[in-house]
């Protein structure tokens, strides 16, 4: 009886992905494609998420080695490693750790991309979960696989049907982690600028890549120039900041902290009369920062006055 | 520690508070992600420090090393500490199959061989 209700799972998004001629047609992707480059670490005991993770860092960067992220991500109390705690010890390799949309269809646009995709499937069933990480490295549409480097396997080969049920019973967790200076494609901006946002805590530097490149990608985002005028600030490069909170300040007047960063970074320059122009934009406005505002407004009065 | 009294904690120390609030170099610039949750009020600053702090609690009390686990709290966001105080008993622990009963062996390798699961390297789904 719990066998045969199983077995009505249904697959939507592995019966559409079949249906699509010529195979990958309808995602405008690959219709096969294995990234071949990615190293095989096999998992030791209860570590694959350290191992899942090393794999795919030394994809995109680096080697890296599984025992080095096991004090980073493993929890022994819980005998593995937590979903928010493998992104976070990404960011803490400098990579650009991102949370995807939870669709087979954004797994597969990454690696016809060339990022492989960490993956958290149970393997079990709902009543007996067997939680485990998983690195997705290829797919072939028209031959019904996906091919994944997991535990103590190398090129593991599922079917997308009983590659989807292991994942969705898993939540449909999926993450990359890449080389700042190049943001995967899938995510929208915003979630790429939080991403960036969420590196900026531990790697300013790494962080300004990634704002950086996605300022370039999105020349709109307010969010990804206010990043990159707070990391080329962060890092000494107020002349950066003043360019970038000049173009969040275009682009959303109505904000006023991009106004008082542009004022800060200004009078960091030593040009006091447009750092005083900028403030006064910022406190006509107001807002939630506004003690900051104030904060800055004093910080200009005191600055010796300039020629 | 009682949560009313982590309160008063965190409102007395108010000094420690600007420590772990990740603030911007300059003292007057509007860090990223104040920036990007203009709405979150001082309230969800603090609230964050307190998941924060439970997080750190947790993770020790599961074993991690006292030398990381600041490091680790720190790399989390906002949101990521928050959930991870809510469910870190609950969240999945990616790890291994090791730890499975032998009752549970025999259901999940029928399952496994007719194509419901994956669970050991081994078998081979019959479709």
């Amino acid at each position: 009886m719990l066998l045969a209700g199983l077995s009505a799972c249904a697959t939507p998004q592995s019966d559409a992905l079949r249906s699509a001629l010529p195979p990958g047609a309808e995602l405008d992707i690959r219709g096969a494609h294995e990234l071949e480059q990615v190293p095989f670490y096999a998992q030791e005991r209860d570590q694959c998420g350290p191992a899942t993770l090393a794999m795919a860092l030394s994809a995109s960067g680096p080697q890296v080695d599984p025992d080095s992220l096991r004090a980073t991500v493993f929890v022994p109390g819980r005998g593995g490693s937590l979903a928010p705690e493998m992104l976070a010890a990404a960011r803490r390799q400098g990579r650009l750790a991102v949370q995807l949309a939870p669709t087979i269809e954004a797994v597969l646009r990454e690696v016809d991309a060339g990022n492989p995709v960490i993956v958290l499937q149970n393997l079990g069933l709902p009543i007996f979960p067997v939680w485990h990480y998983a690195l997705v490295i290829g797919y072939d549409i028209g031959q019904d696989r996906i091919v994944l480097h997991s535990g103590p396997e190398p090129r593991l080969q599922l079917s997308l049907e009983l590659f989807e049920r292991t994942w969705a019973r898993g939540g449909n967790w999926a993450m990359v982690a890449v080389a700042p200076q190049s943001p995967p494609l899938s995510p929208t901006i915003d979630a790429l600028v939080e991403a960036a946002a969420a590196l900026e805590r531990v790697d300013v530097r790494s962080a300004r890549l990634a704002y950086g490149a996605l300022a370039q990608r999105a020349p709109g985002s307010f969010g990804a120039w206010m990043g990159l005028g707070n990391s080329a600030y962060t890092l000494g490069d107020p002349a950066t900041a003043v360019t970038a909170f000049a173009r969040a300040s275009e682009l959303q007047p109505q904000r006023a902290d991009s106004w008082n960063n542009l004022a800060t970074a200004l009078l960091a320059q030593g040009s006091i009369t447009a750092a005083r122009a900028a403030i006064e934009r910022a406190l006509a406005l107001g807002g939630a920062h506004r003690n900051l505002y104030e904060q800055t407004a004093a910080e200009i009065e005191r600055a010796p006055q300039s020629p | 520690m009682h949560r009313a009294k982590k309160v008063v904690a965190v409102i007395a120390s108010s000094c420690m508070l600007a420590a772990w609030l990740p603030m911007p170099a300059h003292a007057a610039l509007v860090g990223t992600q104040q920036v990007l949750h203009a709405d979150s009020a001082a309230r969800a600053h603090i609230n964050a420090w307190l998941a924060r702090d439970d997080v750190r609690q947790a993770l020790l009390g599961n074993g991690v090393d006292a030398n990381q686990v600041q490091a680790r709290v720190d790399a989390l966001t906002d949101e990521e500490a928050g959930d991870l105080a809510n469910r870190i008993d609950r969240l999945p622990a990616g790890g291994d199959f090791l730890g499975i009963l032998l009752a549970v062996f025999v259901i999940l390798l029928i399952t496994d061989i007719l194509g419901l699961t994956k669970v050991f390297p081994f078998t081979r789904p019959v479709r």
